[in-house]
Formats: C-alpha cells, structure tokens, sequence
C-alpha cells in the first residue's frame, strides 16, 4: 500500500512539473498576444484631480510598472518634444481621477501626443495653435469611442504600424523596413541554402564512405555551434575576407568607402546559410531515407539512369520533406538576431534593399530587422515608454510569423508521413 | 509517336540510341559532379569555421596578461548563466518528458508536443524582451517568493499525491487537473509577499543571474523535453510490459525499467540543454546587464562570452588586440559547446547501441 502511495506521490510531482510547463507556455503566448497587441488599442485618457489643486489630463503608461506600488506614471501633453511629458504622481496625492468624454487626443505626425478638453475653451485654442492641420496624424476623442469605433482605430493603427516606414529614431511609425529586410534576407537565405542543403543531402543519401562520415559528422556537429560564432565567421571570414577582397579588386576606387567590405544583406544571408545548413540537410536526408527503396529499384529496373530517378522519382516524392526543411530554416534564420548584429544590421537604414532602381536587389546594402528592432527599441531607445510596447509589437509580428512557418511544417510533416504509411502498405 | 514515319524511324535508330544514352550518362556524370562540388563547398564551409578562428589569432604576437584575467571573468559569467538555466530547464524538461512518455493521454500528448516545439522556435530575443522588460522589475521584489515557490511547489505536489494520488485511476490528463492547484500556490505565496512591507531578498541588480537562468531555462525547456522524450521512447515497449507482468504500478516501472535503461539518454539531454544555453547571446545580452562580474553569486550581474562577441566585435578593427582577443573568445566558447555537446552524443550513442543489442537479446 505504502509503494502505491509514494507512486501516486511521484507521478503527481511528475505531472505537476509538466502542468507547470505547460502554464508557463500560456502565459508566455498570453503575455505576448495582449502586449503584443495592446499598444495599437485606443486607451483612455484620464483626468487626474491632485490634492494641491493641479488637474492633469493624460493617458496613464503602464509600462514602467518597475516595483511601483504607491505611484503611477502619466504622459501629459507633450508640448515641447516627444517624451517629455511624464509625470510621476503619488496615489495619496489624488484627489480624484475620472475619464472626461469630451477629451480630444492628437497624435502629431513628429510622434508627439497632445491632449485637451473640448468645453475647456484654453485648451482648445492652445490646440488649434500649436498644430498645422498638416502635422496631425490622428485625431480621436478616445474616451467617446464605442466598441466599433474602438476596433476600426485599432485596425488602422495595425495597418499604420505595417504599412509605413519608422520615425523619430525608430520610436514611432511603422516597421516596415525592418519587415522587408527581414523578408528579403530570409529568402536570400533559401536561394542560398537550399541548393547547397540538397545537394549534400543527395550525396549523403548515396554515399556511404569515409568522406560522406566525415561530412555527416561535420553536419551533426554545426548544428550545435552557438549562433553568435557563425557572426564571428561571417564577419572575419565573408565582410573582411571575402567583401574585403571584392572591394579590392573591383570597386578600388572607391576606397577606404566599403561598398561590400562592410556589413551587407549578402554576407549576413550567408552567415544564415550556414547557419541554417544542418536542418534543411537532416530533414532532406529524412525524407530522402523514408522512400521505400523498391521505388528506386523499380525506376532503376525500367532503365531509368540514376540521375533520372532522382529527378524524376525521389525530389518529386521527397517534396513535402523539401518544404519542411525550407519552412523550418525559414523559421530558425527569422528568429536569430546575435549573428545579424556582427554582420549588417543596423538601427536605422537610410535605403531599403529592395527599390525600384536597377539592379532593384541591393545586397552590399545595410538592412533592417525586425529581432534587432526588438532589441534596440526595449534597450537603446531614449523613451523607454515608448520603446517597450513597440518592442512587444515586434515580438508579436515576429512571432506570428515563426509560429505560422511552424504550424505549416508540423502539418506538412504529418501528411508526409500519412503518405509514406499508404505508399508502404 | 505521331504518324510522321521519319521521326519513328529516328526514334529507333540504333545511332539515335546510342547517343542519346551518351547523353543521358554524360548528364548523369554532370549532376554527380554538380552534387559532388556542392557537397565540398558546403564541408569547406563547415570546416572554415574552426580553422579561421585558429588561424586568425595569429600567435606570433602575444595577448596582453589583462585579456586572460577579462577571459576568467567571461568564464565564469557564462558558466554562472548556463548553470542557471540547466537548473531551470533540467527538472522541468525531464519531467514533462518522463510524463508525456509514459503516463500522458494520447489526445493530450497530440497537443503537447507541438507545443513544445512551437516554443523551441520562439526566437530568443522575444524571450530575452520578456525578461528585461516584464520579468526584471517584478523579480527584483519577489526574489524570496520565487525561492519559496521552489520549494512549496513540488513539497506540495508530493504531498497531495501522498493524500489523494490513490483515488485517481486515470493520471493521463492530470496535469491539466492540477493547473488549479498551481495557480492558487503561486496565486497565495505572491500575495503574502505582497503584504510584507519590503522583500527579503533584495538582488544586487535587477538584471541578474537568476534572471537569465528564467529565460534561458524557458528556451532549453523544449530542447531537454525533446531529446529525453527520444531517449524514453528508444525503451523497448516489451521492457516496461515486462515490469507490469511482474505487478509494477506505473510509477515502478519508470523508476526500476526506463530510467534506468535510459538515463544515459536524459544526461545527454541535460548536457545538451546546457550546451545551448552556454552558447546562447541574446537573452543573455538582454537580461543580463552586461556587467562584468565574477563569482558565483546567482542575484548578480554578469557578461557572458557570447555577449562580449555581440557588443565587441562591430566596433574592433580587424588584426587588433581587441579583435584576436575576441577571436579567442569565440573559439573558447566553441570549443566548450562542442565538448559538452560531443559528450553529449557519445552518451546518446552509447545507449543506442546498448538498447539495440537489448531489444535483439530479446
């Protein structure tokens, strides 16, 4: 009886370890849905009534909630420049606080907000004042807004936040640079890749001597190497090395000007490459290794060369495992930002790599990225305020992005291996 | 074939023939070489990064005596993180897996391992953000209920097994069960600390070890569950059928039959865990305050190896002191995955060859 019971003791411990687990992936997604998306929401302004008399009108930002219990911060009309307008204000100091409907709140095009009360008639005119008709971004009467309204402001900020380039030092606007590097780099990265990867799971699936063990060992290996190093590489080896020496051959002129001797798109879709070598190879190989060998047999028998089975037999059937590899380098090359850093991406680019101006790819160019917006907006930005919630609306696209590539990878997987189950019978 | 009699004449012609499998073998002998070249490019590649990082320190000048003494420090600040989260990652990982593996549902165990990996492709400067910017500011108050909850958790687990596990029949969906129950722990212990007027632990800075441990045992999580959950399954099914034949609950036989037969296989994915964290750069660059700070104190800040690489390397100029020093750096944190994890794969290795012979002794 005793053993049952120290059993039953075990497996609740085991099981509650894993119920934890599995707690803390929802609120990790939770957190990153909700922060995610909560700064595109219209909040509400409030109007603060201290014990000293003074009124203040503004939105209260949570986001530096850092170990503040007796205190909340506000971000009152910012008159002279974006960011210097917050306020910390003691809960004892309130005297009351209320949501006023008839509050009007602009967001100016240069980032800043202003807030002001219809019926009071100075803020009106101060409003009027201070802000050409051109210069308004948007206008809202937030506190007024319904359920509707509320959404149709929300889908407009989303598109706003997709759709335009940054601003004010990557504090406010869009991000759309960044989401168009991010996507031009991923797919250099598959042009690159995906030949290489191939092809050296073709030949590891054919061969078996001493240099395809030697290949398959260096494979196994790459595949744990820290990613950082892979920067290291692509710095010293591809920025300094090889752009290095093309600047020294073709573009000597315009030395000590690096035009492909710095940091670029091609060299960090290179150090991706590498990087993302070891999973499209296994998974290529994987696929490869599950088609029942009569098959090749079968073709080989007919008088197919092996090189006609292969293409016209074993890639064709070996599809969905080329699409899983694709999909999960796709994955791993979106979220890795340390090797990046090394190799070209930067804070601000002053042009996109992709323009309508011949060649229209531009890969010595620098780039921007939305893991490195993370980075930079949550730790290097002047307003913290600010820069945390864009940050957490980087995390959520991206994330969306890689969990979307996942998905489709797990369902392609499991349709793969339905098929070889019915090939096999 | 179409009625044109010349073309079917030609089409079988012996010349047409013969050419044609020339043809066919010379576009054979191509794509052999096209793979062949690939396949070198790709291990030249491979092969590039050991050797660039060896050849590039130069050592006919030496380093500086201060760069070993920064080194010691970046040492121990990397090994200080890893330690913490393996320590995270370890338990939880092996855990879930020892669950999944031999107590879960199928309908559960179908939701549970996606998940996982969905999580293992959350790119870690989300996790790194999540830290610096939400955790950091509640851990810095809430050290001590962390540490209590440590301890109250599987103290309380134990003990409402120990109370009611016997009654359960059916433990498949018993983590969901006890989701309750961990709520309300963590839900009581955060507003007990709440009432205290000041924190009892007061960490020396609010990005710290501990801090990183939390991240980087959150990104190892999947890693560890992934590779023990392999291991588990490598177990012959006839083993632990074996164990309950002879009247074992479930719970003996994963603690007389598979741990045993596959705890080299959770040691290599412990090690492995490790491995990744000790590699790991951005949660660390984020989370940790990059201050460089040696010891052993897990409440104090710290910079890793990987960190130094990410924040020194743009602005080095290549062939200085600074830069061979890096490229030093970078070639010890390899060397030091690749042994955890080359380690890693001899154990890996070992138990697959041990549970084949068992499986064909059987």
């Amino acid at each position: 009886m005793n053993a049952r019971r120290y059993g039953a003791a075990g497996t609740w411990l085991v099981a509650g370890l894993s119920g934890f687990c599995i707690a803390a992936m929802l609120c990790l997604f939770g957190l990153l849905a909700s922060a995610g998306l909560a700064p595109f929401w219209p909040a509400a302004v409030e109007q603060l009534q201290l014990r000293d008399g003074r009124s203040l009108l503004g939105e209260i930002v949570a986001a530096d909630s850092a170990g503040m219990t007796d205190a909340l911060a506000i971000r009152t009309s910012e008159r002279e420049h974006m960011g210097g307008a917050y306020q910390r204000v003691r809960l004892d100091d309130i005297a009351a606080r209320s949501q006023p409907v008839d509050v009007i709140m602009l967001t100016l095009v240069d980032g800043r907000r202003l807030y002001g009360r219809r019926s009071a008639e100075g803020e009106e005119v101060l409003l009027a004042a201070a802000v050409a008709p051109a210069a308004v971004l948007e206008i809202l009467q937030p506190n007024a807004l319904g359920l509707a309204a509320r959404c149709g402001v929300f889908a407009s900020r989303l598109a706003h936040f997709l759709a335009t380039p940054p601003a004010a030092s990557n504090l406010i606007g869009g991000v759309l640079p960044a989401l168009l590097g991010t996507l031009t780099l991923v797919l250099l990265m598959s042009l690159i890749v995906m030949p290489f990867g191939i092809a050296t799971a073709i030949y590891l699936h054919r061969r078996r001597g001493l240099a395809a063990r030697c290949v398959r060992i260096a494979i196994n290996q790459l595949a744990g190497v820290p990613s950082i190093v892979y920067g290291v590489i692509g710095l010293g080896l591809f920025v300094h090395g090889l752009g290095g020496g093309i600047d020294r051959l073709f573009y000597a002129d315009r030395l000590p000007v690096p035009t492909f001797g710095g940091g670029g798109l091609l060299w960090a879709a290179l150090t991706l490459a590498l990087l993302t070598l070891p999973v499209v190879v296994v998974s290529v190989e994987e696929g490869l290794a599950r088609i029942p060998t009569s098959l090749r047999e079968g073709s080989l028998a007919l008088g197919a060369t092996h090189d006609e089975a292969l293409w016209t037999l074993l890639l064709p059937a070996a599809r969905p495992a080329l699409l899983t590899g694709l999909i999960l380098a796709v994955a791993r090359a979106a979220g890795a930002v340390a090797p990046l850093m090394l190799v070209g991406v930067v804070k601000l680019a002053p042009a996109l790599p992709v323009d309508g101006v011949f060649p229209y790819l531009h890969p010595s160019r620098e780039f921007m990225h939305l893991g490195f917006t993370i980075y930079d907006a949550a730790l290097a930005s002047a307003d913290a305020i600010r820069g945390v919630p864009r940050a957490y609306a980087c995390a959520g696209l991206l994330v969306g992005v890689v969990i979307v590539l996942n998905l489709t990878a797990i369902l392609l997987r499991n349709r793969l291996r339905d098929r070889y189950r019915a090939l096999e019978t | 074939m179409s009625g044109n009699p010349a073309t079917y004449a030609s089409v079988f012609s012996a010349d047409f023939v013969r050419a044609s499998a020339r043809a066919r073998r010379r576009r054979e002998r191509v794509v052999a070489a096209f793979v062949g070249v690939c396949t070198a490019i790709v291990l030249l590649g491979l092969l590039a990064i050991p050797l660039f990082l060896l050849f590039g320190l130069n050592p006919a000048t030496r380093l500086p005596p201060e760069t070993w003494v920064r080194f010691q420090v970046l040492l121990a600040g990397t090994l200080r993180a890893g330690a913490c989260g393996v320590l995270v990652a370890v338990p939880l990982g092996i855990a879930t897996a020892m669950f999944t593996a031999h107590f879960c549902a199928p309908g559960l165990r179908t939701w549970i391992k996606p998940a996982l990996e969905i999580l293992e492709a959350v790119p870690t400067v989300v996790l790194g953000l999540i830290a610096a910017a939400t955790l950091a500011p509640w851990l810095k108050t809430h050290v001590a209920s962390v540490l209590a909850l440590i301890v109250i958790i599987p103290l309380m687990l134990l003990a409402a097994g120990m109370a009611f596990g016997t009654r359960v029949r059916n433990e498949g969906w018993l983590p969901l069960w006890l989701l309750p129950l961990l709520i309300a722990a963590v839900a009581l212990v955060v507003a007990l600390a709440a009432r205290q007027p000041t924190s009892a632990i007061v960490p020396a800075s609010p990005w710290n070890a501990a801090l990183v441990g939390l991240a980087l045992g959150v990104a190892g999580i999947p890693i560890v569950f992934s590779l023990s959950e392999d291991a588990l399954f490598l177990v012959p099914r006839a083993h632990t059928d074996a164990a309950f034949a002879l009247g074992a609950t479930r719970w003996q036989a994963l603690t007389t039959v598979l741990l045993p037969a596959a705890g080299s296989g959770l040691v290599a994915a412990g090690l492995l865990g490790f491995s990744r964290c000790l590699g790991e750069t951005m949660i660390v660059l984020m989370a940790s305050g990059n201050t460089p700070i040696g010891g052993f104190d897990p409440l104090s800040g710290l910079r890793s190896i990987s960190a130094e690489l990410a924040l020194g390397m743009p602005e080095a100029s290549p062939a200085s002191d600074a830069w061979r020093g890096l490229l030093l750096a970078a070639l010890l944190l390899l060397l030091l995955t690749l042994c955890v994890s080359a380690l890693a794969d001899a154990l890996r290795e070992r138990l697959r060859r041990r549970l084949h012979a068992a499986a064909h002794a059987a």
